[in-house]
């Protein structure tokens, strides 16, 4: 082939080259496309969050459903059902700025109790959150649980949901938990968690209760719709 | 800059993406029945990305679409010929494009870092800057 030829040549490849590279940038464009197309929770096969709930719990001691200094002499409590929607919103943004700001100092530890309403799928959820309690991993789970929340009584929670949720927050024992979270012990502990939030009055979740040094007994908070009440009642009875 | 010979640019290539078809493959061997890749440096990075949702592409293994990924680029560097030289360019700027986006998963939305995902991304940057010189000086050219 002649030079000239040969040129013409080249040049029409090399816009060959220019149409495959934009063709090769649309299918990236499409395949990020599919990426984001992701879940609306409650899958097994897809939990989201573990990083950022490690991030969040980082450095905090934990003993069972109980987060913070175990010598900080006030303690709040919330009753909380894992389906329940509000408290998934609580769980994300008024739950870590109360960690921030009264938890990780050590002015206050909190707990959490199961309120477990919503139907039978609760009561699993609850006793897979005490099993992980027993393995020093309570509190990952509760709020990993959270970030990957399917639709209430819809069915996703699952056996593999659970060990999904226990094994994303790194429970290390996943058979004892396992054993553990059937037992009727633990089972009896939910029963008991229940029981409790009714004796108290409550009648929805998230609800919080406070105990401290100027409270005799527990005083009922209720569901404040922001961080702040809860950060004042924490100030006010220590 | 003086670009090396075709044959050391497909050599090059071949050796990148032998090494991709390596990584992605004890990726997806890992990961399966719920698994993760080893972390050499602990902090749970790896299992973290293999727990997430972005680990799977429309339910399929991200490091099984990677296998394929590099095997194809691997076929494209054995070939000679232009379509060859295209196709090479234009599944390692795919390849690429893709890597970056999976590793602003890992830094912005995952926020943990997978030392294996990493490392494809690295072999998957060398394969598509030695596929475009190749492609660039090479394309319209005998063998």
């Amino acid at each position: 082939m002649s030079e000239g030829g040969n040129g013409e040549r080249r040049e029409r490849l090399v816009k060959l080259g220019s149409a495959t590279a934009f063709l090769a940038i649309v299918a990236v464009a499409v395949l990020v496309v599919v990426s984001q197309s992701g879940s609306d929770g409650g899958d097994a096969s897809s939990i989201e969050g573990a990083a950022e709930v490690r991030a969040e719990l980082r450095g905090i001691p934990q003993r069972g459903l109980v987060l913070g200094d175990p010598e900080a002499e006030v303690t709040l409590i919330e009753f909380g059902d894992l389906q329940c929607p509000v408290c998934k919103v609580y769980s994300e943004e008024i739950v870590p700025q109360l960690i921030e700001s009264k938890v990780r100092g050590g002015e206050a530890k909190l707990a959490f109790r199961n309120f477990a309403f919503i139907g039978e799928e609760s009561v699993d959820a609850a006793a897979a959150a005490i099993a992980a309690g027993e393995q020093g991993r309570g509190w990952d789970f509760v709020e990993l649980f959270y970030r990957n929340q399917g639709a209430e009584a819809s069915g996703y929670v699952t056996d593999e949901f659970l060990t999904a949720i226990a094994a994303g927050v790194g429970v290390a024992g996943i058979e004892k938990w396992d054993e553990a979270r059937q037992s009727d012990r633990v089972v009896d502990q939910v029963a008991a968690e229940i029981a409790a939030a009714e004796d108290l009055g409550l009648t929805g979740t998230p609800s919080f209760v406070i105990e401290g040094p100027l409270v005799d007994g527990q005083d009922v908070l209720g569901t404040p719709g922001e961080a702040g009440p809860l950060e004042d009642a924490i100030e006010d009875v220590a | 800059m003086r670009v090396p010979a075709e044959g050391t640019l497909r050599a090059a290539a071949t050796f990148v993406a032998t090494l991709g078809v390596g990584v992605a493959a004890y990726i997806a061997i890992a990961e399966a029945d719920g698994g993760a890749p080893a972390c050499f440096a602990g902090g749970g990075g790896c299992e973290t990305v293999a727990a997430s949702s972005h680990s799977e592409l429309a339910g399929i293994s991200v490091a099984a679409i990677g296998i394929v990924g590099y095997v194809l680029l691997l076929g494209a560097a054995l070939l000679r010929g232009d379509g060859a030289r295209l196709a090479g360019f234009g599944l390692a700027l795919i390849g690429f494009g893709y890597s970056v986006y999976l590793t602003w998963l890992e830094l912005f939305v995952i926020e943990a870092i997978c030392q294996w995902c990493v490392a494809s991304a690295v072999l998957m940057t060398t394969l598509f800057a030695v596929a475009a010189a190749r492609m660039l000086a090479y394309v319209g050219t005998e063998p």
